[in-house]
């Protein structure tokens, strides 16, 4: 505050209020958010404030609504959000978000063997299948649209519909479990489990990997360089792309978001995916 | 049938049930319930996590007092006003009222989560808009129940004092408000452990609260961290159960304490309100819809109508009877001594303690989706919540009838039949008719059992922020809600004002 004054007393009571989807632990997601908004504080000059959101689809309202900045969204909830939010934009994503990929999984009783073709995603009629929550890109969408592309749609599925987990984690349970027979999650999720040993692979098999396709991102309002001053969305979207692991406070950020670093995004870059959420009927 | 015999009926529901259990059953997740019963004696201690879930259940604890204040006062305004007998007393018809009541099943109709992001689309993020939330849909109960108590009690009383020329206002107050004063107490002070419960779930509004931890570390499977919140949860609700309890045997009628006690109340709570950033101004904004969300789509009305509501009715009913049949049949099997009571009571407590997702999750761990864990799920929730409700109506009958049969050499499980359930049928069965309701709305949170119906509809349209499609099934919600009401009522007329056995029992 101190360091603001003499810069722009008028607007220093305004606090950027940052977000995101809940997609983490809640120890995980206080301690990152706590971290990121010191950081931006401290690089921004402003207070930031970080507001926890619990539902996909509170995130996208509060956006549209102005009671959020800047929101780490999910490839179709950032859509959605930008759609009902004129002026607002696209600033970054992570490494890996560029090529994000889903995996499709399968409980080994259910007599599903791995594939490298996506046709063979056929094998999936009939079966008990859980995708994740509803306006999950990685664990819904992007799914549905690959199956739909192998001639499957969610009514081929057994009883006629498919499960909705609410979570990548909760994914893995129940079909480890044998609830579902077979069930589609986030690529990156599957493969951090697999390594902390939190999937029993005697129980799951890894069935097909998806093409790549562009998820999470940092979306910003259109009107933070009025409210914060001019080149403001600049700086912020700098000091998001400039973090690096060789600072302690910003490693640890980057670790907690499973992020090698932050790179540029724009709009345009989901433009499939607005297109895929169009097609799905989860974009009106 | 006597009320006793219509407390047992339920239970064959059990039958169905059970028969549907074999085929259901593939028990291929006993060890995550196992990790998840170990994590119960284990929870996570991490100072950070409880420093946070400590001022989350602070949060929690504030906006469901904030929003049982209201409610209150919703309630019983809402409910005078939709109270038969004063409105005849008042204006000599009684079809004002009867408006009224319809009118108010339709807030009514709605979970707390739909009203918060139906508020939360007109209103924004804002603490103010959960406490909303939570408070019209409780009003509207609570009125029903005013309404429905004071419709109930004896009227003699009130036409005394109007032949005796009172004027009609204050004849009311003076014939109708000390008997309605114990059952508002008791019913009020239960509402604020559900206004709590509904806290816990509206973590969506920004503010957080134990529920969205609660909510986070079941998404992530950390039983641990799970048991960290269910705990302080325990430890709340518990808390508020005793004090409600003492204060209910101090407050048996209105009196100074009373008075400053709700003054004490106020003063702690406007602190919590400064702390919250509750501002109730935002309340008064103008309530806009967004032009981008249109809430007209002629497609959304064109749905297989006839299976979605077969399928939640089904739930429904089911789910209601399981309720409603718990706490009678294991009474009767346990045996009415201390150590089976103290046994029920904490598996009631568990049982409501645990949200339904949770319980719908743990199900599914050993049972596949469908319709029999949905109905589970919501069915031993609310058991744990009737079930309470029927071990403090058994506490308070009067002790002579119960004495009177042991002397005459009856078994205490016929003690328990003749004098326990017949004294507490009536408002045991009237309290399954409103949790009914209540089920009917929260078939909507345990989507992820795959079990179909309106729920799954509502949840898809709107995660597309389809409005169009969510405002019919809002609609049919609302609709459903009326008609069983309508069909409570009947019940309640028909088969519960019969010639009742002990009705002089009646607390």
């Amino acid at each position: 505050m101190l360091l603001l004054a003499p810069v722009a007393p008028a607007l220093a009571s305004q606090v950027l209020r940052i977000s995101a989807i809940p997609d983490q632990n809640p120890e995980r997601l206080n301690r990152l958010y706590g971290l990121l908004a010191k950081e931006l504080s401290d690089q921004l000059g402003v207070p930031v404030k970080y507001k926890p959101v619990v539902d996909y689809g509170a995130a996208v309202t509060g956006f549209r609504r102005g009671d959020l900045d800047l929101v780490w969204f999910g490839g179709l909830t950032g859509v959605q959000a930008r759609l009902q939010t004129p002026g607002s934009k696209v600033i970054a994503q992570r490494d890996v978000d560029a090529k994000f990929r889903s995996v499709f999984i399968a409980n080994q009783a259910a007599g599903l063997k791995p594939f490298s073709a996506q046709k063979d995603l056929q094998q999936l009629k009939g079966k008990r299948f859980a995708f994740g929550s509803e306006s999950s890109t990685s664990g819904r969408l992007m799914p549905q649209y690959f199956l739909a592309q192998a001639g499957v749609t969610p009514k081929d599925f057994a009883s006629g519909r498919p499960g909705f987990s609410g979570s990548h984690d909760a994914t893995i349970a129940l079909v480890q479990s044998g609830a579902y027979q077979a069930g589609a999650l986030n690529g990156q999720v599957w493969d951090s489990r697999l390594k902390e040993g939190k999937v029993d692979t005697n129980k799951v098999v890894l069935l097909w990997r998806t093409p790549p396709y562009a998820d999470y991102h940092w979306i910003a309002q259109g009107n933070l360089d009025q409210r914060f001053g001019a080149g403001f969305t600049g700086k912020l979207q700098q000091s998001l792309l400039t973090m690096s692991p060789s600072q302690p406070r910003q490693k640890t950020i980057l670790e907690l978001f499973a992020a090698g670093r932050f790179i540029p995004a724009k709009d345009a870059d989901y433009a499939n995916i607005e297109a895929v959420g169009r097609s799905l009927g989860k974009i009106r | 049938m006597s009320p006793a015999g219509q407390l047992l009926l339920p239970a064959l529901v059990l039958l169905p049930l059970l028969a549907l259990l074999p085929a259901a059953w593939h028990g291929g997740g006993l060890d995550l319930i196992g990790q998840f019963l170990l994590a119960a004696v284990q929870p996570s201690t991490d100072p950070a996590l409880i420093a946070a879930s400590l001022r989350g259940i602070a949060i929690t604890v504030a906006v469901a007092l904030w929003s049982w204040l209201f409610s209150l006062l919703l309630g019983v305004i809402g409910g005078v006003l939709s109270a038969e007998v004063v409105s005849r007393t008042l204006w000599g018809c009684g079809w004002p009222a009867l408006l009224l009541r319809r009118l108010l099943a339709i807030p009514r109709s709605l979970h707390e989560l739909l009203w918060g992001l139906i508020l939360l689309q007109l209103l924004g993020l804002h603490p103010a808009v959960a406490v909303l939330a939570i408070a019209l849909p409780y009003g509207a109960l609570f009125a029903r129940v005013v309404a429905e108590q004071l419709d109930g009690l004896p009227r003699r009383n009130l036409e005394a004092l109007q032949l005796a020329g009172a004027p009609a206002p204050a004849a009311l107050l003076m014939a109708l408000s000390p008997p309605l004063w114990p059952q508002l107490l008791s019913y009020g002070g239960y509402r604020l452990e559900c206004a709590l419960r509904s806290a816990t779930l509206l973590g969506v509004f920004g503010l957080g609260g134990i529920g969205a931890d609660l909510r986070l570390a079941l998404q992530s499977l950390q039983f641990h961290e799970v048991w960290t919140s269910l705990w302080l949860l325990a430890a709340v609700m518990l808390a508020l159960e005793l004090v409600l309890a003492r204060l209910r045997q101090r407050w048996l009628e209105p009196n100074r304490e009373l008075l400053v006690g709700f003054a004490a109340l106020l003063l702690l709570l406007l602190p919590a309100s400064q702390w919250l950033e509750l501002r109730w101004q935002v309340l008064f904004s103008p309530w806009q819809w967004p032009e981008v969300l249109p809430l007209w789509d002629p497609s959304g009305w064109l749905q297989d109508w006839p299976q979605l509501i077969g399928s939640t009715l089904l739930l429904t009913a089911l789910a209601a009877l399981l309720a409603v049949a718990l706490l009678p049949l294991l009474l009767l099997l346990l045996g009415p001594g201390r150590w089976p009571r103290l046994l029920l009571s904490a598996c009631g407590l568990l049982a409501r303690l645990l949200p339904p997702p949770l319980t719908a999750l743990l199900l599914l761990f050993v049972l596949q989706p469908g319709l029999l864990p949905a109905v589970l799920a919501l069915g031993l929730h609310n058991a744990g919540i009737l079930g309470r409700l029927g071990l403090e109506g058994l506490d308070a009958l009067p002790p002579q009838p119960a004495q009177a049969l042991r002397l005459a050499g009856g078994s205490p499980r016929q003690v328990l039949l003749v004098a326990g359930f017949n004294g507490i049928g009536r408002s045991y069965l009237s309290f399954g008719a409103y949790r009914a309701d209540v089920i009917l709305r929260e078939s909507v949170v345990v989507g992820l059992v795959g079990a179909g119906g309106l729920g799954v509809v509502l949840l898809e349209s709107l995660s597309s922020f389809a409005w169009g499609e969510v405002l019919p099934v809002l609609v049919v919600y609302a609709g459903l809600t009326l008609v069983g009401e309508q069909l409570a009522d009947l019940y309640r007329r028909r088969l519960l004002s019969g010639p009742l056995p002990r009705e002089g029992c009646q607390g």
